[in-house]
């Protein structure tokens, strides 16, 4: 059994965790690998988040971060963050080492993958946002039949796109999934992603059957959504997460 | 000033907030000025798994009444709306319907899958 116990605001059980490993992906992102306290596991599905509880002076906030790892594996769960300018949750997260315990509630979330769609599966991700989309890729693979699984990864520098080698390995072992990136100064990211899709899934045919997966911050998400939503694509095909 | 009534379907006792609209924020979690502002803002807990940013339906209300002085619902939150349990014709997130006029005088029904409890902080 995890070991949870009844408490925070909301009522919902709260599951402690230690700290198994500290990752830096580079000199603003990290990994924090996350082993619940007793003998349990998470129980998740690719693309949900959990609620950390972040004791603050004033309170305890609650604040998401994406499960980076796959309900698969039977490791300690992988979260991802970067730092982020008056950020206090994320702050106090690169204050933890190894060793820590620390508490949360869930897994939350809807923007999910169970099982890959009949259809081609085209995932759009920038920068941290490739949290969700990382453990749907593998289950989408694992569950896929002929159709294509593609990924638009896109980051302000090649030190950024992060998990690159595992995706570019799992492109050279599976034939039906594409991996591209594209990297560019922070201000134009969005619109360069914007292009891109537009380029390849509104342009280059008249195919509307895609089943698209797209996380991101800002309003970049929604301009994305918006493209594809406008060119045909189903309303219920276009999955996003905006944060 | 603005009234809003806060219904628990799980039996809890109904709280009635008033406030001015116009100096939201009241919290830092949700759009300023909305139902999960304005509820944490006065100590009472609404659940908001995801901080309050769209991204999940835990801060799941329902409208009795009012309806029609909150903000329009993006097509974000009926996306995410639609993902909800217990969905009805006017189910809103509450981190996204913001209280508008300085008159309004809403209504909200916390469904009971949707837990909920009055902060350690107003209990004290």
């Amino acid at each position: 059994m995890t070991e949870a116990t009844p408490a925070e605001p909301g009522g919902r059980p709260t599951i402690r965790a230690r700290i198994e490993r500290v990752l830096d992906h580079n000199d603003d992102t990290r990994s924090l690998f996350l082993a619940p306290l007793g003998d349990g596991r998470v129980r998740f599905v690719p693309g949900q988040f959990i609620s950390i509880l972040i004791p603050l002076a004033e309170e305890i906030r609650t604040r998401p971060y994406t499960i980076a790892s796959s309900p698969e594996e039977a490791g300690p769960i992988e979260i991802c963050f970067n730092r982020v300018s008056g950020g206090r949750g994320v702050a106090w997260l690169f204050e933890r080492q190894r060793g820590d315990v620390l508490a949360f509630t869930g897994p939350f979330g809807t923007f999910t993958l169970e099982r890959a769609p009949a259809a081609e599966a085209v995932f759009i991700a920038e920068g941290t946002a490739i949290a969700p989309i990382r453990p749907m890729i593998r289950r989408a693979i694992a569950s896929s039949g002929r159709a294509m699984i593609t990924l638009l990864y896109a980051a302000k520098s090649e030190r950024h796109l992060l998990f690159r080698a595992e995706f570019e390995e799992l492109a050279r072992r599976d034939l039906r999934f594409k991996f591209d990136t594209i990297v560019a100064p922070a201000q134009t990211l969005y619109g360069r992603m914007l292009e891109a899709a537009e380029q390849r899934w509104v342009k280059a045919d008249d195919d509307r059957s895609r089943v698209f997966y797209v996380c991101g911050i800002g309003p970049g998400v929604i301009a994305i959504r918006n493209l594809l939503r406008g060119a045909g694509y189903e309303r219920r095909a276009v999955h996003y997460e905006q944060w | 000033m603005a009234k809003l009534r806060i219904v628990f379907e799980n039996g809890a006792p109904e709280q009635v907030i008033e406030f001015d609209p116009a100096k939201a924020p009241f919290h830092h979690d949700g759009r300023p000025g909305s139902i999960l502002d304005v509820m944490l803002g006065h100590k009472l807990h609404l659940e908001h798994a995801c901080g309050g940013n769209c991204a999940c339906t835990t801060c799941h209300v329902i409208v009795k009444q009012g309806a029609n002085k909150l903000s329009e619902a993006t097509e974000q939150e009926n996306d995410m709306l639609d993902k909800a349990p217990g969905l009805t014709a006017t189910s809103r997130l509450g981190c996204q319907a913001v209280v508008e006029d300085p008159e309004a005088e809403i209504t909200v029904l916390i469904p009971r899958f949707t837990i909920n409890v009055v902060s350690e902080a107003a209990e004290e």
